[in-house]
């Protein structure tokens, strides 16, 4: 597929192909070359054969940043029109109510059979604030919810076990309860009883990224101890030359090299891409030579979920035996 | 689409029950300020989370599936359904303090899961329950507008105000609002959505809270997503009749239907709107069979795989307050106190206050009376609670005609029984009889979920 030769020598001669040779904390793949699309509402027009182009021209994921039309919904609305893409809505922690955040991300999980993530952003526009009736916080503040709601957004989705759902017509039981746990998430500024109101998705726990340009709002703890890895930004507003971009790519996988999990790149986002030119003739040149240098990996593969084509492990469970969400019966049957 | 030529309704032999309610001539059956269109609508309402749906049997699909929505909705449309909606419940049910392990449970967020369907289907409107209590209304509309966009003017709101302190425990608020104020809050709540989609500037300043915004979002093609309400009390039937273009309300007999379509009419006129601006969706069962025969075998079949005998403990349970598990759901109704004040029904939309001590004495009366084991008396309880259209495919088109006839109804909001199976033989018998009798369209009449429903343009 791709037409053009390497124009120089792979940067990391000796590595297997689609390998990385960081070898550290979970970084066993390439990133994942993505493309940004704003939400605004011309997007709508043919936004389906864009969709699908860019999924056939290599790109591996979309990020949907907000311009409008909220990104949750154009993502699901993508869902069904796309076989392997993953799909990253780029949405607000901070003036948000975590529950139903939860809910909506990890339903886009269902929905798109594993395929969803979550590009964590935090508001400091004061009209985020005041479309909810809040007062804006400041930064250390902002940093702390946003670190906060990540925390009750990923108990919330871990608060059934993959087999919760028993259907066991022996015992007439749908649902077993001492597979569900409570999220008992007490914030500084929220609480989330939970458990969900929605089964265990796909991929349990969605990846979290935070893009480049969102890293200063979110903050130190969420961006780099909480988060499954790195985007790197790459704006391409102004036209894009495959050799300075697989420069950029190349010396972020470095430094990704030596830091922790957190710092390993595992989406590079285009942003900026022009949706009036010519957007499949370019993404599909880019993302071959990108490709061709081994520097993102290959085409994502229906099938297969956004931690995988992330090379991210599978999420575990685990039951917090205090978090038991049959803990009132388990109570009960000690006193009786 | 059809608007054919009736006879008169005495032409067309209304049964006695349904002459006994017309009250005035053809145009107004039943009430002077209503004219029946003689048209129905049906909607199909994904539950996702009670009894109503059986989940044992190997017929019984995912609940969460996308394969399983997908092919509902296929159907629904095949069907020439106006609308396919979500419930919604923002806690997980629970039991005794435990998440309710005996029903279907959990399903995704409503809206995500309609954003989604809209890009596999053409014509049939998406409906999401979303409440106003645990809500942003700027968040919230904006994402109806979006939903509304993406469909093309396919989207619905049903406006629920649940409001207690037990599902506020998953919100920032908590249990902030007030019964008796939860639809004074939601008319609020509505006002400022509807600024929004106006694109207007929002600057609300109420008792609950405080919100500026600007809607910056292009009109849909129907102008704005169509209001449903659903809430059965007279506050929630003023509200509707002020606010909504469609009430789904809970079903009854034909006569329930008439009463309820005359209060209706009364407070829509003194709220100084058309009549015929409100539309009346109530939820409904249906099952059917090829003779009446089997049509009554059938609906205890399902009765008997909706509620098993550890429902029907659970049940009781709810309203005694302790545990009853000692006890034979074959065999009678506990003769046990309640050990609580008030019942405390399996928490969830259906929460309800009911003098335990009271209530309790009453239901071991009248199963008595009735000879009723534990069993019998919750399926005929839950049963009755749902209502059904059970016959066989023409005994029910007949019926449903009645209803259309006098103005009772506009359509049905049908919940399937089986998931994704359960609207096959709808589509397949009954709603072609219906076709055949003039009151059910064969073609969209529209692209938009408004034009469907036979709504007035915004
Ligand atoms: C047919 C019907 C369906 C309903 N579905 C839901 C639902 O899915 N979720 C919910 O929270 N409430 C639901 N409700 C209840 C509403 O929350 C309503 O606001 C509540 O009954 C309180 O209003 P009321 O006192 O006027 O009845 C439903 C009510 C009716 C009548």
């Amino acid at each position: 597929m791709s037409t053009t030769a390497p124009t120089f020598e792979s940067t990391r001669a000796g590595a297997a192909p689609g390998t990385s040779p960081t070898g550290d904390a979970g970084a066993g793949v390439l990133p994942v070359l993505a493309v940004d699309l704003v939400t605004a509402p011309p997007l709508l027009d043919g936004l389906a054969p864009l969709a699908r182009g860019l999924e056939e021209a290599g790109i591996g994921a979309l990020t949907l940043s907000d311009g409008g039309l909220h990104p949750i919904h154009v993502a699901a609305h993508l869902a069904p029109l796309t076989r392997g893409l993953g799909l990253l809505p780029r949405t607000d922690a901070v003036y948000v109510e975590p529950f139903h955040l939860a809910t909506q991300l990890m339903s886009l999980d269902h929905i798109s059979h594993g395929r969803a993530g979550w590009l964590l952003q935090a508001e400091t526009d004061p009209s985020a604030a005041a479309a909810v009736g809040r007062d804006l916080l400041g930064l250390e503040a902002t940093a702390r919810e946003a670190a906060d709601v990540l925390v009750a957004a990923r108990r919330v989705w871990d608060s059934w076990a993959p087999d919760a759902v028993v259907r066991d017509t022996e015992r007439g039981v749908y649902v077993d309860a001492s597979r569900l746990q409570y999220a008992d998430v007490e914030a500084e500024t929220f609480s989330v009883r939970g458990p969900a109101i929605t089964p265990r998705s796909p991929q349990g726990l969605l990846p979290v990224l935070v893009a480049d340009t969102d890293r200063g709002a979110v903050g130190e703890r969420a961006s780099t101890e909480l988060v499954d890895g790195r985007v790197l930004d790459l704006d391409v507003s102004g036209g894009a030359r495959a050799e300075q971009l697989a420069a950029r790519i190349a010396s972020a996988r470095d430094e990704g090299a030596t830091g922790s999990a957190s710092t390993v790149v595992r989406l590079v986002r285009l942003v900026g891409l022009d949706l009036e030119a010519d957007p499949l003739g370019t993404a599909r040149e880019l993302a071959a030579e990108l490709r061709a240098r081994d520097l993102v990996s290959g085409t994502s593969a229906p099938g297969r979920t956004l931690r995988e084509l992330l090379g991210l492990p599978e999420a575990p469970f685990d039951l917090d035996p205090a978090r038991r969400a049959d803990r009132a019966r388990l109570t009960r049957e000690e006193s009786a | 689409m059809t608007t054919a030529q009736f006879p008169t309704l005495a032409e067309s032999g209304l049964s006695p029950e349904a002459a006994e309610l017309v009250t005035g001539p053809d145009e107004h059956p039943i009430h002077p300020e209503h004219t029946p269109t003689g048209q129905l609508a049906f909607g199909v309402f994904f539950q996702g989370v009670n009894s109503s749906t059986i989940w044992r049997l190997p017929s019984s699909g995912d609940q969460v599936a996308w394969e399983s929505f997908e092919t509902l909705i296929r159907t629904a449309e095949r069907g020439k359904f106006a609308a396919f909606f979500l419930g919604e419940g923002l806690r997980l049910r629970e039991h005794r303090g435990v998440p309710f392990e005996l029903d279907v449970a959990g399903r995704p967020d409503a809206q995500t899961l309609l954003a989604a369907l809209a890009a596999v289907t053409k014509d049939i409107g998406l409906v999401a329950t979303q409440n106003t209590t645990y809500n942003d209304p700027v968040d919230l509309a904006r994402r109806l507008q979006t939903l509304d966009l993406l469909s093309a003017g396919r989207a619905g709101w049903n406006i629920v105000t649940t409001d207690n302190a037990w599902t506020g425990e998953n919100f920032r608020r908590g249990g902030y609002l007030d019964h008796a104020d939860r639809y004074t809050h939601a008319e609020a709540f509505v006002q400022v959505a509807e600024q929004y989609w106006r694109g207007e500037q929002v600057a609300h300043d109420g008792a609950h809270y405080s919100v500026r915004a600007q809607g910056d979002l292009p009109r849909s093609a129907q102008g704005r997503p169509v209001l449903f309400q659903a809430g059965a009390s007279p506050a929630g039937q003023d509200f509707a009749a002020r606010t909504a273009d469609v009430i789904f309300s809970p079903h009854g007999s034909l006569a329930a239907a008439v009463e309820f379509r005359r209060s209706i009419v009364e407070r829509t006129v003194a709220a100084g709107r058309d009549p015929g601006s409100v539309k009346i969706l109530p939820g409904a069962e249906i099952v059917l069979a090829p003779t009446e025969a089997e049509a009554e075998e059938k609906i205890r079949w399902v009765r008997d795989l909706q509620i098993g005998p550890e429902q029907a403990i659970a049940l009781l349970e709810q309203y005694w307050g302790r545990d009853l598990s000692e006890f034979d759901p074959e065999g009678p109704l506990p003769d046990v106190p309640p050990e609580v004040v008030e019942s405390g029904v399996t928490r969830g939309s259906g929460f309800q206050f009911a003098k335990a001590e009271e209530l309790t004495r009453q239901w071991r009366e009248e199963a008595a009376q009735k000879g009723q084991s534990i069993l019998e008396f919750a399926r005929a309880k839950s049963g009755s609670r749902r209502g059904a259209f059970t016959g066989s495919y023409d005994a029910v088109a007949d019926r449903l005609v009645e209803f259309a006839r006098l103005g009772a109804i506009d359509g049905l909001n049908i919940t399937p029984w089986l998931i994704p199976s359960g609207l096959d033989d709808i589509v397949d018998h009954l709603i072609p009889r219906l076709q055949e009798r003039g009151v059910y369209p064969t073609e969209y009449a529209g692209s938009t979920l408004r034009e469907n429903l036979g709504l007035p343009p915004v």
